[in-house]
């Protein structure tokens, strides 16, 4: 026999109270550790790859050189590279007997961000060419029209490819957020040490603890959702509209 | 302004310009049928591409002095006013508001103020971006085809307000237009152009009035 829909109704509330007070308690110590990990290595990753990415691109639109062709093509392959390929040539390059072995990085935050930083610098790289391309020439042309000095010009540049390079940035930092294999090779996912959401989550899936995981999964939408939210806001940029009355 | 020997290639074109000389505070204008050079050789006096060979000789100009317009202007993603204030602020020159003030208002558009720019129609592109290259008064100024767009009224309005502004204040001028009535009323020399050279020059009133070249002739025969 069926409960009446009121009583029903009142369950499913129960039922999400109850989840919801489950959520909170599975957010430990060590939880908040993982998701500060995982902001702290997703943002300065990003942030790097975005200060080595957006002058590459820009400067790959100006420059005409022999063989730019293969440069451009090789940057296509590296935004699609596999990340556990680029883990693996960090984790060779780190290893105790690596050429940079002596650094003792590997298994670190440090590790991490560098394999991230192969992998989104190039993405981050690819869509800034591929805007210039597009818009830099007129936006140069206008520049030196205007009286522009270089330093100005560049300015303009990034000010006038904003959408462009926003869009870039929160691509590769789209990737960064959800990239497991190459920080699972180069971190390890050590507790309390390299443990990242990603790859707790797939710790958790394996040990068939599917709650956790799903909480996590939710934690890390909510991350990238506040962070894309913040930086709509802090663009504030105009509507751009092409209408013509 | 000083052109001598001015030869620059591309894949299927070559510029050749053996001598132009532009004197200060004067209106050129530039005409020929399409894909003469005429913009090329704009583009190269306005320093914006650089010569194979030859001499540019600017008599003292700096590229802050020279300023260009082009048939279709880039505006920046942003309003209206900071459009205009752009070339100001390029040069550390605090936006005086009753400048602005004047420039919209010669533009046609106070209203659209704080309107995104890319927002405006063709012709109002064109004024706008007219007013952004006066704003900051350059000593030279090239305009390439910038009244196209434009109503009849609004070229009619900007013919007027540049031989105005050249009684009060002279600058070099040098405009590329198909409307002749544009070169007629505005420009005092004129320079013909056909497959990359410059094939006739002269005042206005003795090239168009009174055409000795052949392929000139032909020009204004259809123009």
């Amino acid at each position: 026999m069926t409960a009446p829909p009121s009583v029903e109704g009142g369950m499913v509330i129960e039922r999400g109270k109850e989840r919801i007070m489950l959520m909170f308690e599975m957010l430990d110590r060590e939880t908040l550790g993982i998701i500060t990990l995982t902001l702290r290595m997703t943002l300065l990753s990003t942030a790097i790859s975005a200060v080595l990415g957006i002058p590459l691109g820009l400067w790959l639109d100006r420059v005409n050189f022999k063989g730019k062709g293969i440069v451009v093509l090789i940057n296509r392959t590296l935004m699609a590279s596999p990340p556990v390929v680029i883990g693996l040539v960090v984790y060779l390059m780190l290893m105790r007997n690596g050429p940079l072995g002596f650094m003792g990085m590997l298994f670190t935050l440090e590790a991490m961000v560098i394999a991230q930083v192969l992998l989104l610098t190039p993405i981050i790289c690819g869509i800034v060419y591929t805007a210039s391309q597009r818009n830099a020439s007129h936006i140069r042309t206008f520049a030196i029209t205007m009286g522009a000095t270089k330093l100005q010009t560049q300015i303009l540049l990034i000010k006038e490819l904003g959408n462009e390079i926003y869009f870039a940035i929160i691509t590769g930092f789209g990737r960064a957020m959800s990239e497991v294999g190459a920080i699972m090779i180069v971190g390890g996912n050590i507790r309390y040490h390299t443990r990242v959401m990603t790859t707790t989550i797939s710790l958790l899936r394996n040990r068939g603890e599917i709650n956790q995981a799903v909480f996590l999964g939710v934690i890390l939408m909510l991350i990238a959702f506040t962070i894309q939210l913040i930086a709509g806001l802090l663009r504030k940029r105009e509507r751009r509209t092409d209408e013509n009355y | 302004m000083r052109i001598t020997n001015v030869i620059k290639s591309f894949d299927k074109f070559t510029l050749n310009i053996e001598s132009i000389d532009i004197h200060e505070g004067k209106i050129y204008g530039i005409i020929g049928p399409n894909g003469c050079g005429k913009t090329t050789a704009m583009k190269l006096m306005a320093g914006l591409i650089q010569p194979d060979s030859g001499v540019i000789d600017y008599k003292g100009l700096t590229p802050r002095d020279i300023t260009m317009v082009l048939r279709k202007p880039y505006l920046l993603h942003d309003t209206v006013a900071r459009n205009l204030e752009y070339p100001l602020k390029l040069r550390k020159i605090k936006p005086d508001n009753r400048l602005i003030e004047h420039y919209l208002e010669i533009t046609g558009l106070t209203d659209y103020r704080n309107e995104y720019a890319l927002g405006l129609s063709g012709g109002e592109q064109q004024k706008l971006a007219l007013a952004r290259a006066l704003i900051f008064s350059p000593k030279m100024i090239f305009i390439d085809e910038a009244f196209s767009n434009m109503d009849i009224e609004s070229v009619a309005f900007f013919e007027n307000y540049i031989l105005e502004l050249q009684k009060a204040n002279p600058i070099t001028w040098v405009i590329i237009s198909h409307q002749l009535s544009n070169i007629k009323r505005l420009c005092e020399y004129v320079f013909f152009m056909c497959d990359g050279e410059v094939d006739a020059s002269g005042t206005t009133n003795e090239l168009l009035s009174f055409p000795e070249n052949k392929t000139l002739k032909q020009y204004l025969q259809y123009s």
